[in-house]
């Protein structure tokens, strides 16, 4: 699962420094893999208390949940439909809560409020720098090298935060299942869950890090960075609030704010439609898939 | 401290700067060229020389500008900073060119180029250098943090509208003059060929705008 992560989502937040050449992929994995693990040992714990508390479940179960959510995202890639780590385990997690019948509704809310503001909190956040940011470097009045020097530093630095608020909040989507079940400790499931993450940026993030980077580059560089920083911000915001998001919708819901700020349509209705439908569809089929899992292996 | 992170970088900048230095030495012996070949004959003797020393340069402007490319293929700058500084290179390069061509022309077809036209000529030929000067100083504007290159854009056009009127006097007073009809033609083209200078300059000149322009966020 985390390998899995690290490969997918790494391209999010430290794509554009590799297409721009501020980096180079072997640097760039590096630092991300060092930032993932970072973040996740020191603020991974509060995803980590949030998605255990959900319901109460045995290691048997926090197997079966972590092999539903990989099995969710690998068939949902397979039919192309966007995928959410995040909604994948929180969905097989769910699954073993009805099955336990017991599921905490509170924390629930709370989760699926922070997946419908992730989007919007992209949005928001990306206006609110552009201004901020879009101000300082006209002020400044910089030349064409130096406006390029400026862009590819703060790629690079923006890349390092998305790497750390990446580990900080995903590490539990990776081992909140095995602390739940009693079998890691907390500071064990984020030095695992990091690492296993770090790795899989090390080894499988090149071919979609290439991909995603450049679409984001082909934004102007500034607004590229605009959208990096944005995704950084709102990832660590909900950090705080305890709750692992979507890197992906992060990232969109940047793209569109930097569209809604220049008067520019930039994400296309498809692509909204499309995250609508996986807030339905991933958790419904990672619960399923869970259950089904209980039904032929058995309980315990 | 910073240049050591930015070491291409600087490269670029210094290989620009060396461009736009042989294209003012282009400029110098294409104008030194064009003046002993409007003056006496006698003076036609350094004409060669002037010509070959202006071929060189323009070679030389060529050379640096591979040199910049080749810096750029191993993709020191974002991808847009990259796009933008290749096609002012290629845009800038035409103006060399147009020198040789005009110098080579007139040493090929061995154009002897009439009195009455002469001092029109000259002044066609100091607008038109004039307009490269102010477009050399836009080049370096863009490379440091100069405001100038807004203003400098008004004032290439009103150059390249100068150049324009004397080039549609030029052509006039040859069709209006009794000299032989394939004169005429070759006479035509080379005063079109001297227009095309100022025109390419002002073409770059709203284009190193632009290049400004997009760097305002």
């Amino acid at each position: 699962m985390g390998w899995a992560l690290g490969a997918n989502n790494a391209s999010n937040v430290i794509g554009p420094a590799v297409t721009s050449r501020m980096l180079r992929f072997g640097p760039a994995a590096f630092m991300a893999s060092l930032f993932v693990l970072i973040g996740a040992m020191l603020q991974g714990r509060s995803g980590i208390d949030t998605l255990s508390s959900l319901t109460e479940m045995t290691l048997h179960q926090a197997v079966l949940v972590s092999v539903s959510a990989a099995i969710t995202m690998t068939l949902m890639t397979i039919w192309r439909l966007p995928v959410s780590t995040s909604q994948a385990v929180v969905g097989a997690i769910l699954g073993v809560g009805v099955l336990n019948r017991h599921v905490d509704t509170a924390t629930l809310s709370k989760v699926v409020t922070c997946w419908v503001g992730t989007p919007i909190g992209g949005a928001l956040m990306a206006m609110v720098l552009y201004r901020v940011l879009a101000a300082l470097h006209n002020r400044f009045q910089p030349n064409l090298l130096e406006s390029d020097s400026l862009v590819r530093i703060g790629l690079a630095a923006a890349g390092a935060y998305g790497a750390f608020a990446l580990g900080a909040n995903n590490v539990a989507n990776v081992t909140a299942v095995f602390v739940r079940a009693g079998h890691l400790s907390v500071s064990a499931a984020t030095l695992i869950g990091g690492l296993s993450i770090g790795l899989g940026i090390l080894t499988f993030s090149k071919g979609v890090m290439e991909t995603v980077g450049s679409r984001l580059v082909r934004l102007d560089p500034f607004s590229a960075l605009v959208v990096l920083l944005a995704t950084g911000f709102t990832i660590h915001f909900y950090t705080f609030i305890g709750v692992p998001i979507s890197t992906s919708h992060a990232v969109i819901g940047a793209v569109l704010g930097i569209g809604l700020h220049k008067g520019i349509r930039t994400v296309s209705s498809r692509t909204l439609v499309s995250i609508l439908s996986g807030w339905i569809f991933t958790p419904f089929v990672a619960g399923a898939l869970v259950l089904a899992l209980v039904k032929l292996l058995g309980e315990s | 401290m910073f240049r050591i992170f930015f070491r291409k970088q600087h490269q670029v900048y210094s290989l620009v700067e060396k461009y736009l230095e042989a294209l003012q030495k282009t400029q110098e012996y294409f104008s030194l060229a064009m003046e002993v070949c409007l003056a006496d004959d006698r003076a036609r003797s350094d004409f060669g020389f002037l010509t070959d020393e202006t071929h060189r340069f323009e070679s030389q402007a060529d050379d640096v500008r591979e040199e910049i490319k080749t810096l750029m293929y191993s993709k020191v700058l974002l991808p847009e900073s990259r796009e933008d500084i290749m096609r002012l290179l290629d845009g800038m390069d035409k103006i060399p060119r147009d020198m040789e061509i005009i110098l080579n022309m007139i040493k090929t077809q061995k154009i002897s180029i009439p009195d009455f036209l002469a001092q029109e000529i000259r002044d066609l030929i100091k607008a038109s250098l004039e307009a490269v000067d102010l477009m050399r100083v836009q080049v370096q504007d863009l490379f440091r943090r100069k405001g100038r290159i807004k203003e400098l854009v008004a004032v290439i056009d009103r150059k390249e509208s100068q150049c324009d009127r004397i080039e549609r006097s030029l052509v006039n007073a040859i069709f209006d003059s009794g000299l032989d009809g394939f004169l005429k033609l070759q006479l035509k083209e080379l005063v079109i060929f001297l227009g095309d200078i100022s025109d390419h300059v002002d073409v770059m000149s709203k284009q190193i705008n632009i290049i400004n322009l997009k760097r305002h966020v």
